[in-house]
């Protein structure tokens, strides 16, 4: 293995560390002696790859959430639009379902709460959030060019909501207010009507 | 000497608005009872003898702190004469950036996940605030203002909109203005009540 390889191994080793830590310890709590005994580097190497705790928590919410963009849709079904489904699957990526997701969304609420006070980290929410929200609009704009989706639906402000509702619903689903199944039926419910689809989510 | 202090029924509010606003300024982590002490001009002893514990300050400082939002919000809702105007009202009341304390929710809800006791305290508010909403949207149908739905889903779906939107808002995401926040939400819940919520804004509000 080139050296390069290797230092890009314990990088990104660094970061999942650093995600899983964020999670189980919550944002302020995080050590960095901790990441680096998971990641099975020393602290000094953090040093070397992330300058300060804060740039190294930016990175790794970055890292865990580069991770969550890849959606995977299953075999193509005929009774199911394609772009109904890839909408579905994108919005279930966004609700905090048992396991990875339901990690990831743990930190976005840690995202949140150390934003709120610390406005450095702010542009950092602020560009994840304008991601997802041009995913969201790109995903709406492909289906009503396919004529899947009512054109008359602002792909923007049919995008905000979205990333709203995921957000209300999934918290209150990692609460446990409502169970994440009864999320993703009342996020569907409000943006199938905004397109003109059936308010029945589609099986993905 | 006896630490007792002597004007009682002065003290305790005191204390809790001393409380609530050091939260809102450190969080509910960082809030210590020597500084809630010296918010309040008193001693942490003094702070001791009303409340066992911090556990105990922070939750009815909290509670303290929306009753006095409920407080206010009834107030702005009695001036109004139809349900209608009312969920308006509620909704920019909740979209501002000044009444509504999204940090303090935030906070909430991140430390509600890791402690069962803070879990309990969101999950009372948090139904207190759905109730309210319920309360409106049933006036609504009975006075024949709006479509029949079910009140406390629809509570549920407004409240859940209302929080996303109100995280963005206190990150000061450029893209969510409280205006933006406002008129998603009166679209919403215009269409599920079937009338237009949009049209006629309803008085001053924050």
């Amino acid at each position: 293995m080139t050296e390069a390889a290797v230092a890009k191994g314990a990088r990104e080793r660094i970061l999942a560390a650093a995600v899983e830590r964020i999670a189980s310890d919550g944002i302020d709590d995080v050590r960095i002696a901790r990441i680096a005994m998971d990641a099975g580097v020393s602290t000094s190497l953090v040093h070397y790859h992330f300058e300060t705790r804060e740039a190294l928590l930016e990175q790794a919410l970055e890292y865990s959430f580069e991770l969550a963009g890849d959606v995977r849709i299953g075999e193509e079904d005929g009774s199911v639009p394609n772009h109904t489904r890839r909408l579905a699957a994108m919005i279930d990526q966004c609700l905090p379902y048992s396991g990875e997701l339901e990690r990831d969304w743990i930190l976005w609420v840690e995202l949140w709460l150390r934003a709120v006070r610390h406005s450095e980290l702010r542009p950092t929410a602020a560009r994840l959030y304008a991601r997802m929200r041009r995913w969201f609009a790109e995903a709406i704009v492909a289906g009503a060019e396919a004529g899947e989706f009512d054109r008359s639906a602002d792909p923007e402000r049919t995008a905000d909501r979205v990333l709203a509702l995921c957000d209300g619903f999934g918290v209150r689903a990692l609460l446990g207010d409502v169970p994440v199944e009864r999320a993703r039926e009342e996020v569907w419910a409000v943006i199938a009507e905004e397109l003109g689809v059936d308010p029945a989510p589609p099986r993905v | 000497m006896s630490p007792r202090p002597r004007l009682d029924h002065v003290r305790r509010p005191a204390i809790l608005a001393a409380a609530a606003e050091v939260i809102r300024e450190r969080g509910l982590e960082n809030t210590r009872v020597a500084d809630v002490a010296e918010r309040a001009g008193t001693s942490a002893p003094a702070i001791l003898y009303w409340f066992a514990s911090k556990s105990e300050l922070l939750t009815v400082a909290l509670t303290a702190a929306e009753e006095n939002f409920y407080q206010q919000l009834h107030a702005s809702l009695a001036e109004l004469g139809s349900a209608r105007e009312r969920i308006v009202r509620l909704i920019e009341s909740s979209t501002g950036t000044g009444d509504y304390d999204a940090a303090l929710w935030i906070d909430l809800w991140a430390r509600a996940l890791r402690d069962e006791e803070l879990a309990g305290i969101r999950e009372q508010l948090d139904l207190r605030w759905r109730s309210t909403i319920a309360a409106i949207v049933r006036e609504g149908h009975e006075a024949g203002e709006f479509r029949k739905t079910n009140p406390d889903e629809l509570a549920l779906l407004l409240g859940s909109l209302l929080d996303g939107l109100s995280v963005q808002i206190a990150l000061g995401d450029p893209a969510v203005t409280p205006e933006r926040a406002r008129e998603l939400c009166l679209r919403l819940a215009g269409r599920e009540l079937g009338c237009d919520l949009t049209g006629h804004p309803v008085g001053a509000a924050a």
